[in-house]
């Protein structure tokens, strides 16, 4: 490939990933490529926590489910416009991340990482057992939305094309954060977070601002997730399922854009093809994700990327 | 309620003996072994499938099930643990978690999904105050303060628990006194594996058995080693007691409060002692 080619690539990239994940609906359905989109921008919250400022969170889950609850009860007990509960949802999840942050973002390493897992694993508690009044517990609870205009979700086509347009947005969010000098500081304070404090930054306010747009995020994702179902369950916020979109982010390689995006889908196209022909998928994963711990630590984005670099090497020389 | 203290004090005792083991390779090596959810799992599942190979004899089986556990700590330490020195903590985070998934579902694959209960093994009970204690649960409280005195003297009087409890202030300054501090690391965490086989094999007769234990069971034990300080072994003891009454008192008003409970606790000791590692 010629470097005019890929630069001329980069600069149309959203409308790439628009035409690849059409180009997925005559392949895999409607439906499926939906999931696999809306998947994909809780993998590039995710990836804005771990990839870009190096915190392993092992609770990403809380903030999904807190997304998928809050656009549920919206619609219960406010108004079924679909727009209001997304609203919501990003508002719930910002506030809980705002609230938790102030705790969470002090820590490092591993406690980062557990804090987390507990306090998903509080949120786990709050929606099966304490709230069950609010949330039906163990049964989940389903919402129905009123068409907008015409925004009516209950459409497979408009739902895809809202998720799409959805994605494309989000990608270029955060594709422009982390290219804006706040992205670089979030890169700094992962490679070394001493010396940006040392630069001067104010690292504990940048770090919470991270995360509660991570956990923003995430919550639109469990709120598009909620749009999708109309049904929502305690297993969206289920803290052993954190590690699906650790291993998505690790597959795709952590700490970019478009690997979020590959990772995102091989790990839909893997968890919703490969169960039916392994029996042991728990082990399956586990082993899977030895392997790119050991062997393969930059994911498929990073593999396909040192490619095309030697390929352009080849090029100049 | 002495009922319901009897109860914390035995929730402390287990809870003590399993993060010891957690608190020890978080202070010398700095990552979380979730591994060790599986070690325990291991060893609770060791001991009740071989309680009827030794006749029903619960000590034999409990000191086989420790010993069992020793060739997969091993394995953990040297081929997953060892080969991530020096690479981002995150990698042997997610490392460790990875054998936990392969592990339980091994264990899964092994003795099924279904829940396993032992009976209690002396089955007497003594009473104060009008109040039925089980002696069993007597016993555990013993037994960890025996581990928490043996700990005490091998850290403070033999040479192997000094090079460690070195290693734990400053590594760098040990390995330059000439000391393969990464030996003794390793030794630790096989002896921190031990300890969570005990007290997965003691909890056995109290809990029933399922692969997921583990899973619960470290978040509290992660839960204990934050609020008593990572690798301060004194703390780890007062936490874990403090912790297990916090259980169950608050069992004793809502049952399924209590876990949560031991996670408030510990957001509001970071609140007021926030940890910067």
């Amino acid at each position: 490939m010629q470097i005019s080619t890929i630069n001329t690539l980069k600069k149309y990239d959203l409308i790439l990933v628009a035409a690849v994940f059409l180009a997925f609906v005559p392949l895999l359905t409607m439906q499926r490529t939906t999931d696999f989109m809306i998947f994909c921008v809780f993998v590039l919250a995710y990836d804005l926590l771990y990839g870009y400022m190096g915190r392993l969170s092992f609770g990403h889950m809380l903030y999904l489910g807190i997304g998928a609850y809050a656009a549920a009860l919206s619609a219960e007990h406010f108004s079924g416009n679909p727009f209001l509960a997304l609203l919501v949802a990003v508002v719930a999840g910002g506030a809980v991340g705002l609230l938790l942050g102030l705790i969470i973002v002090r820590t490092t390493g591993a406690c980062f990482a557990l804090i987390n897992l507990a306090f998903n694993q509080v949120g786990y508690f709050l929606v099966l057992i304490a709230l069950s009044e609010w949330t039906g517990g163990e049964d989940g609870m389903s919402a129905f939305y009123d068409p907008v205009w015409i925004f009516d979700f209950g459409n497979r086509k408009i739902m895809f094309g809202f998720t799409l347009l959805c994605l494309v947005c989000v990608v270029y969010l955060v594709r422009r954060l982390t290219s804006s000098p706040f992205g670089i500081l979030l890169r700094t304070i992962k490679e070394n977070e001493t010396r940006a404090k040392f630069l001067g930054y104010n690292t504990f306010l940048y770090k919470l601002l991270a995360f509660v747009l991570s956990t923003s995020l995430a919550a639109f994702a469990g709120a598009l997730t909620m749009l999708n179902y109309t049904y929502a369950t305690p297993s969206f916020i289920d803290p052993t399922r954190s590690v699906e979109v650790i291993f998505a982010c690790l597959i795709g390689g952590a700490g970019n854009v478009y690997g979020a995006l590959v990772g995102g889908v091989s790990y839909m196209i893997l968890s919703n093809y490969l169960p039916n022909y392994i029996q042991r998928w728990e082990m399956f994963l586990g082993i899977a994700l030895l392997v790119l711990v050991f062997k393969f630590q930059s994911g498929l984005w990073g593999y396909f990327r040192t490619f095309i670099t030697e390929r352009k090497r080849e090029v100049k020389a | 309620m002495i009922s319901t203290i009897a109860y914390g004090l035995t929730i402390g005792a287990i809870l003590y003996i399993i993060s010891i083991g957690l608190s020890l390779t978080f202070g010398t090596m700095r990552i979380v072994n979730f591994a060790h959810a599986l070690v325990y799992t291991v060893g609770a599942y060791a001991l009740a499938s071989t309680l009827s190979f030794f006749g029903g004899a619960f000590i034999p089986a409990a000191i086989f099930a420790v010993l069992a556990v020793i060739p997969l700590a091993y394995i953990i330490e040297r081929f997953v643990i060892r080969r991530l020195y020096g690479q981002s903590i995150d990698y042997a985070i997610i490392a460790t978690y990875a054998v936990l998934l392969i592990g339980v579902d091994a264990c899964k694959w092994i003795w099924g999904a279904t829940p396993i209960s032992v009976s209690d093994p002396i089955g007497a009970s003594w009473t104060i105050l009008g109040v039925d204690l089980p002696i069993y649960r007597l016993i555990i409280i013993l037994l960890s303060l025996l581990v928490f005195a043996a700990l005490e003297i091998f850290f403070r009087r033999t040479i192997v628990g000094k090079v460690v409890v070195a290693g734990l202030e400053d590594k760098e300054a040990t390995r330059s006194l000439g000391i393969n501090v990464d030996k003794y690391f390793s030794f630790v965490f096989i002896l921190g594996s031990c300890l969570a086989a005990l007290g997965g094999a003691l909890y056995v007769p109290i809990t029933s058995l399922h692969p997921y234990m583990g899973f619960q069971v470290l978040l509290l034990s992660f839960a204990v080693v934050i609020v008593g300080g990572m690798g301060n072994m004194r703390g780890t003891f007062v936490a874990a007691f403090a912790l297990g009454m916090v259980m169950a008192m608050t069992g004793r008003f809502w049952g399924a409060a209590s876990e949560t409970m031991v996670f408030v606790v510990m957001a509001i000791v970071l609140i007021v002692k926030p940890i910067e590692v």
